[in-house]
This record gives structure tokens, sequence and C-alpha cells, in this order.
């Protein structure tokens, strides 16, 4: 019981605190990548957690003790000492239900994520294919539009697609870095990571880390895309194509958290490259490995210490005088 | 199928070009001036477009006529608005470059890339031509 109430505590702890921790950090600025592992990560852990704690308290604690003692040659009773939930079946139903409901949320929210984008696609594309041309040399499509806009579609018929009025208002270098930065998205699968930790956001809305999680990968995965098209070319030319694609007719009402964006892609692009020093992605990445690893620890633990103990109690769960005695 | 969607487009072209509705046989015989083509497959095609949304008919006699249900324009701008206007929706099925700025974020852009320093303007090479 005490481990499922420890992985609580942590599901909770490290979805909010530790979240809020990530977000305040400014490394992931420059090592995009890494930031998003991260997120990851802390998305897993956290996830983890919760369902762990539901599978403690519904698997049968006789059983799982039994199970656990005896492949540890430990004392079943302390084993089952630690595990037990008081409560009876209240608690183990209750804990049942909301454990399959978190991983039935999880795969509903996923898939239907999956069906609902690639439908857009499917339809996008269908409608793109009536109007665009194919144009060999960028091999991209193009479209009749007053307006510059750049944008790729990802899936099975992944591609890149550009406004003629883009075509016309970028020079040479900041058509390449465009065509760079989308194409990194596609290389990259982006599409499923957000379809991912959207789905995750939607599963657990009470808990700020996955939410977060979702808007800073998105972020964070336009500057690792950035930073692709820069090493193909130059980062002024990808700042200029930023500012130049901006150059748009947004009304008010679209205006969301995103809006500060491009500023920071533009402000970062032109400012002096700053690189994670070796030594500091080895701690990041440690870090990330134990928070991973974590939910899994604190739940063999108990069992851990069960082991270890040199006393075995003579009657089970509960408080009270127990005779203890020595050896297993 | 590929073929399809190539004539597809060639089929929407020609009503596009057109001011009026036409029927199955006048496209038939617009298109067959590129290439030979029967007149169940381009009856095929622009059943397709009238199913997918994409052509409306109306009974002319015996025959029907077909015409685009958007003009050209309005279906491009439909498309690309459907780019633009998910700035909140983040499992948008596209990615697009960079998010549209109202005129005050702009120039804020602006002064990020000028306090850059010297550089050609953007797209100032012979390929792009600066409005």
């Amino acid at each position: 019981m005490s481990a499922a109430a420890a992985l609580l505590a942590y599901a909770v702890v490290v979805g909010t605190g530790g979240a809020a921790l990530l977000r305040g950090c400014r490394w992931p600025q420059h090592a995009p990548r890494l930031g998003v592992a991260a997120w990851q990560g802390l998305s897993v852990s956290v996830l983890g957690a919760l369902v762990l704690a539901g599978l403690l308290v519904v698997l049968p604690g006789e059983a799982l003790s039994n199970g656990l003692a005896g492949l540890l040659d430990a004392c079943v009773l302390a084993v089952r000492a630690q595990y037990a939930t008081p409560g009876g079946a209240v608690v183990h139903v209750a804990a049942g239900i909301g454990t399959l409901t978190v991983v039935a949320r999880a795969g509903y929210f996923l898939s239907r994520g999956l069906r609902q984008s690639r439908r857009g696609r499917v339809e996008h594309l269908a409608g793109l294919r009536l109007t665009a041309r194919r144009d060999a040399t960028l091999n991209a499509y193009v479209v009749e539009h007053p307006v510059a806009v750049a944008y790729c579609l990802p899936g099975r018929r992944a591609g890149v697609v550009l406004t003629s009025a883009a075509t016309t208002a970028l020079g040479q270098d900041e058509l390449a870095a465009v065509l760079a930065h989308e194409r990194a998205h596609l290389r990259g699968r982006h599409h499923f990571l957000l379809c991912g930790a959207n789905a995750l956001a939607a599963t657990v809305p009470c808990l700020p880390v996955f939410a977060w999680a979702a808007t800073e990968q998105a972020a964070l995965l336009e500057l690792v895309a950035d930073d692709v098209a820069a090493q193909g070319g130059t980062d002024l030319a990808v700042a200029r194509a930023l500012v130049l694609l901006a150059d748009g007719t947004a009304p008010a009402a679209t205006l969301a958290a995103a809006d500060r964006e491009p500023l920071a892609r533009v402000q970062r692009l032109l400012a002096p490259r700053q690189h994670l020093g070796l030594l500091r992605r080895v701690a990041i990445a440690t870090v990330l490995a134990g928070t991973v690893v974590g939910p899994g620890a604190i739940a063999v633990a108990p069992m851990v210490a069960a082991t270890a103990a040199q006393t075995c109690p003579i009657s089970p769960v509960g408080s009270g005088s127990l005779s203890e005695l020595s050896g297993a | 199928m590929r073929e399809f969607g190539e004539l597809e487009a060639a089929v929407m072209d020609r009503l596009w070009s057109r001011d009026e509705p036409a029927t199955v046989r006048e496209v038939l015989e617009d298109l067959n001036r590129d290439r030979a083509l029967a007149y169940t497959t381009v009856m095929t095609v622009m059943e397709n477009l009238r199913r997918k949304g994409f052509l409306s008919r109306e009974a002319d006699g015996r025959a029907y006529r077909y015409r685009p249900v958007q003009g050209r324009t309005e279906h491009t701008a439909d498309l690309v608005a459907q780019v633009l206007g998910r700035s909140e929706d983040r499992a948008a099925p596209l990615l697009r470059f960079v998010e549209q700025l109202t005129a005050d974020e702009l120039s804020r852009l602006r002064t990020a890339l000028d306090a850059a320093g010297p550089g050609a303007p953007p797209g100032a090479d012979p390929r792009g031509s600066r409005p």
C-alpha cells in the first residue's frame, strides 16, 4: 500500500512541480532534441507511476507477494505486509477501474487523434491536388495564392507546400531554408510525436505535465527543424524566411500563446549559437533516465526492503505487536 | 489511382476555365484534344468529383450539366485557410512554417532582424521581388 501511495505522490509531485521545473529551464533552447526527449521521459514517468500505482492495488496482494517472495526466497509475510491493501474489495475495484480508465482513455485519444489527423490530411491533399502543380526543381507543391505560406503535409503522401506568393517573396537561400525546415519535420515524423503528446494531454487533464509537454514539444520541434535548416544554409537565411512568411494578415481572433514563438525563433537564430557541454548533457540524460526508471524503482522498493529484512512477522498485515522471529 | 488523380485535376481545370456548366461529352471533347479518353472514364471521374463535393450537377434534358461548387480561387483560399486557421490546434494534420502575425508582432520581428546588422534585405536577389 505504501508503494502505491508513494507512486501517486510521485505522480503528483513530478507531474506538477517537476514539470514546472523543466518548463522554466533554458537549456532546451540550446539542445531542443534533448529537450523533447526530456518531456517525453517526464510524461512516460508520470503516466507509468499512475498505472503502476493502480496495478499494485489491483493485483491480489497475496498472489503478488507469494510470487515475489518465492522468487527471492524471502519471508512471504514480510513481503505481503508491504503490498497488502487495506479496505478490501472496494479499494481493489476502485483502483482497477481507475487504472483501466487511464489506459483506455490513452488508447482512445491516441487512435482518435491519429485517425482525425489522417483524415484531415487526406482530404486536404485531395483538394490540393486539384489546383496545385508539382514543381520539379523545388520538389514541392505550389498553389496560386496571394499570401505567402509554407507548410508540410506529413503522412504517406508526404510533401511540402508553398503558395505562389511564397516562391516570389523568398530569395534562393530563404527558399532552401524553408524546404529544409519542412523536410526535417517530415523525416523526423514530428506529427506522430505531437499526436502522442496531445493524446496524453487529453487522457490526464488534471496533471499539468501532459498539457505542457504537448505545447513545449511543439515549440521545441520547430527549433529542431530550424537547426536542421540552418545547418544546410545559414541562421540568417532561416531568420529572414521566418520574417517573410510571418507577413500575413492574421485576424486578432486567431492569436494564441504561439504568437511569441516566431520572435523567439528569430532571436535565437540571430544570437550567437550556444551549445550544451558534454558534462551537462550527461547530467541531464542521467536525471532523465532516473525519472523514467523511478516509478519502477518505487514499486519494487518495499519488496527489496522486505528481502533485506532479517526478521519475519508471525502475522500478516496490520499494526499492533508482532513478535519477531529470527531468520526467514 | 494515380491516373485518376491527374485526370481529376485536368477535369477541374477545364471546368474552372469555362464560365458555364458542362456535360460529360463537352468535357470529354475538350480533354480529347490532348489525349484519348473514353466517355465512361471521364464520366466516372466527374461523378467521383461530385461525390467528393467538388462538383454539382443539374439535369438538362437527358444529360447532366456539371459545374464546380467553388471557383478556383475560393477553393485554394479554403485550403490555405485550413492551414492558417489552426493556431490552437496542435494536432493539426499540417505543420506550417510559421504562424501568421499581426502588424504589431511583425514589426517586432523586423526590428530584431534589422538589429542583427547588415546583410541583404530579405528576398533581394534575382529570384525574388519584394513588394
